[in-house]
């Protein structure tokens, strides 16, 4: 594999992506709704508000701590939990452009007949969808944190994020469910010639994010190592799993004729 | 510096290209000439690795298709039926791509954009987004795409469809300008008057292989010769004793001239011409008739349906 290949595909899908207007808003304004509105919605109502009574305490609220605090806490972490969503989304509509919207203007064939390997375009096509999202991810999540630690210094008397979980979310399982969305969309670019319906199989791979996030709030998994370690292992062999089906149906002499 | 042995390609049950088996030399100027759905896009793909053959062999500068793809693929540039550019991209930026995915270096990389940007006249837009470019400039720039690197072997899959006529001559020039570097070239159209113009030899295929030659052979051995005569007016008289004359298979009149179709012109045309004289008849030019190709296509095609 020779990375300069692999990059400049990269670099000209990213360079393509930005001068699509509607993705490169949703790129710039769902970052934007997570960073703000869901700190502002879930915990500064709670930090203004009367300290709850302590038999009431929502299922997420964190164990061990005065009840103000816990609920907030909890609420940090299902706001840092959220962030998820975000690699898990973005990829699909990048790769929804790049990978059927090619196919579709019939772009691909001249790629295809250049002398690159078939894991080279893979991997820069990959690389395209992984790279925004993961730095919209991170841009956002920075965001996240100053409204966070502003909003509940007061309270705590220290910075609340980044924390454990918040490190574990965005270091490894963001890229993780990065790549598990970018393989899905790759999977799903063989079976569809429409961008529309790509993005909306593409969106079937924020699920197990989903499930997660549902399991936590309804307080049926709490954030403890036993339980990260176990996500994130099935996050890491989902992804390798797609990733190695998404290969699988890249068969480049096949493309230009089954991949209607 | 192309070979097919027996090249076949089957679509479920459809025979695309059945058992092509031909050469094309270095520095040749090759025309594939068939009519719509013969099969001549799903070769070109072929032998530039973008489909498997389902059946025979093809090699290209040596290497095989299929076996050897990256080899392939390496010396060999292609003007795919659609130009499939990048719209929101400027047409410098959509060279540059392809030149860094065929490894041409930074130095070469511009004298050759900027060489083949200027021979097809699209110097002066490098750094317009190609969605603005008609239809014809968008082809203009996809065959320099096809070039960037230099490649040996040059597939164009119908490069003068879309364009005007002084385009279409820009390009043929273009093509022609190539030929001196003895790079090979690969065409398919359906453009007859240009493969007469352009082509070393071509093939006539209709999914089988029908007819291969130089176009001066192909109408010799294949077309019926016609001597076209133009006089200042056709009368019946004139008509009626053309016909009647030995050599003279069929006539037909179009407007004020006679198209008369002879077994061997060179013995025929000078009898033609006296019978013509002497039922009162004013030549103002006598021609073989045109398109001799066209005719010679049109009637093997025909053929090979019936
Ligand atoms: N991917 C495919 N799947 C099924 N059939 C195909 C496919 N590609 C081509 N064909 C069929 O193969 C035949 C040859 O097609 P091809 O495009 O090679 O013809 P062509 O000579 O290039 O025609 P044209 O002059 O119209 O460009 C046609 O009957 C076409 O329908
Ligand atoms: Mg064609």
């Amino acid at each position: 594999m020779r990375p300069d290949r692999v990059w400049e595909i990269a670099r000209k899908d990213m360079a393509s992506v930005r001068r699509h207007k509607y993705v490169l808003y949703g790129l710039i304004g769902i970052p934007l709704i997570f960073a703000i509105f869901i700190p502002m919605a879930s915990i500064y109502p709670v930090v203004t508000s009367e300290e709850p009574l302590d038999n009431k305490l929502p299922p997420f609220a964190q164990p061990g701590m005065a009840p103000k605090q816990a609920v907030v806490t909890g609420l940090a972490n299902m706001a840092v939990l959220m962030f998820m969503f975000l690699p898990a989304a973005i990829p699909s509509t990048i790769a929804s452009y790049t990978f059927v919207g090619e196919k579709v203007n019939r772009q691909l064939e001249p790629l295809l007949a250049t002398p690159t390997t078939d894991l080279e375009l893979l991997i820069g096509k990959g690389l395209g969808a992984f790279v925004p999202a993961m730095a919209a991810t991170f841009a956002s999540f920075a965001g996240l944190v100053a409204i966070v630690d502003v909003l509940t210094f007061p309270l705590f008397g220290y910075l609340l994020l980044p924390n454990l979980i918040s490190a574990v979310v965005l270091l490894v399982y963001a890229p993780l469910v990065c790549l598990l969305s970018v393989s899905w969309s790759i999977f799903i670019s063989s079976k569809v010639s429409d961008v529309r319906a790509a993005m909306q199989l593409g969106i079937v791979g924020i699920a197990p994010v989903l499930l997660f996030y549902f399991l936590f709030m309804g307080g049926i998994v709490s954030l403890e190592w036993m339980t990260l370690v176990a996500f994130g292992l099935v996050l890491a062999s989902a992804s390798a799993g797609l990733f190695a089906l998404s290969k699988a149906t890249f068969q480049r002499e096949e493309i230009l004729t089954k991949w209607r | 510096m192309i070979k097919l042995q027996g090249l076949t390609r089957k679509f479920n049950g459809l025979v695309a290209v059945d058992g092509l088996t031909f050469e094309v030399g270095e520095g040749e100027i090759f025309g594939l000439l068939g009519p719509n759905g013969a099969g001549k896009t799903t070769t070109v793909r072929m032998l530039c690795c973008l489909i498997k053959p389902t059946g025979g062999k093809a090699f290209v500068g040596g290497y095989e298709v299929g076996k050897d793809a990256l080899r392939v693929r390496e010396i060999v540039g292609l003007l795919p039926e659609a130009p499939g550019l990048y719209g929101e991209l400027s047409a410098y930026r959509n060279l540059e791509f392809y030149a860094k995915l065929y490894g041409v270096p930074k130095r070469r990389r511009e004298e050759n954009i900027e060489r083949f940007l200027k021979m097809l006249g699209l110097w002066g837009r490098r750094d317009d987004p190609v969605a603005t470019f008609s239809r014809g400039m968008q082809q203009k720039l996809a065959i320099v795409r096809a070039m960037v690197h230099e490649p040996k072997v040059l597939f164009l899959d119908e490069p003068t469809a879309a364009l005007a006529p002084e385009s279409a001559k820009t390009v043929r020039d273009f093509i022609l300008e190539l030929k001196q570097e003895r790079r090979t070239i690969f065409l398919c159209t359906h453009n007859l008057h240009e493969a007469e113009r352009l082509c070393d030899r071509v093939a006539i295929t209709n999914s089988k292989l029908i007819a291969i030659g130089s176009p001066s052979e192909l109408e010799q051995k294949f077309g019926p010769s016609r001597t076209e005569i133009r006089l200042e007016r056709v009368s019946r008289k004139i008509v009626d004793a053309v016909r009647r004359l030995k050599h003279v298979k069929g006539v037909e009149v179009v407007g004020d001239k006679l198209m008369v179709e002879v077994e061997d012109p060179e013995a025929a045309n000078p009898v033609i011409v006296e019978a013509v004289v002497k039922h009162g008849g004013r030549v103002r030019y006598v021609a073989r008739a045109v398109h001799a190709l066209e005719e010679t296509y049109l009637r093997l095609v025909r053929e090979s349906e019936a």
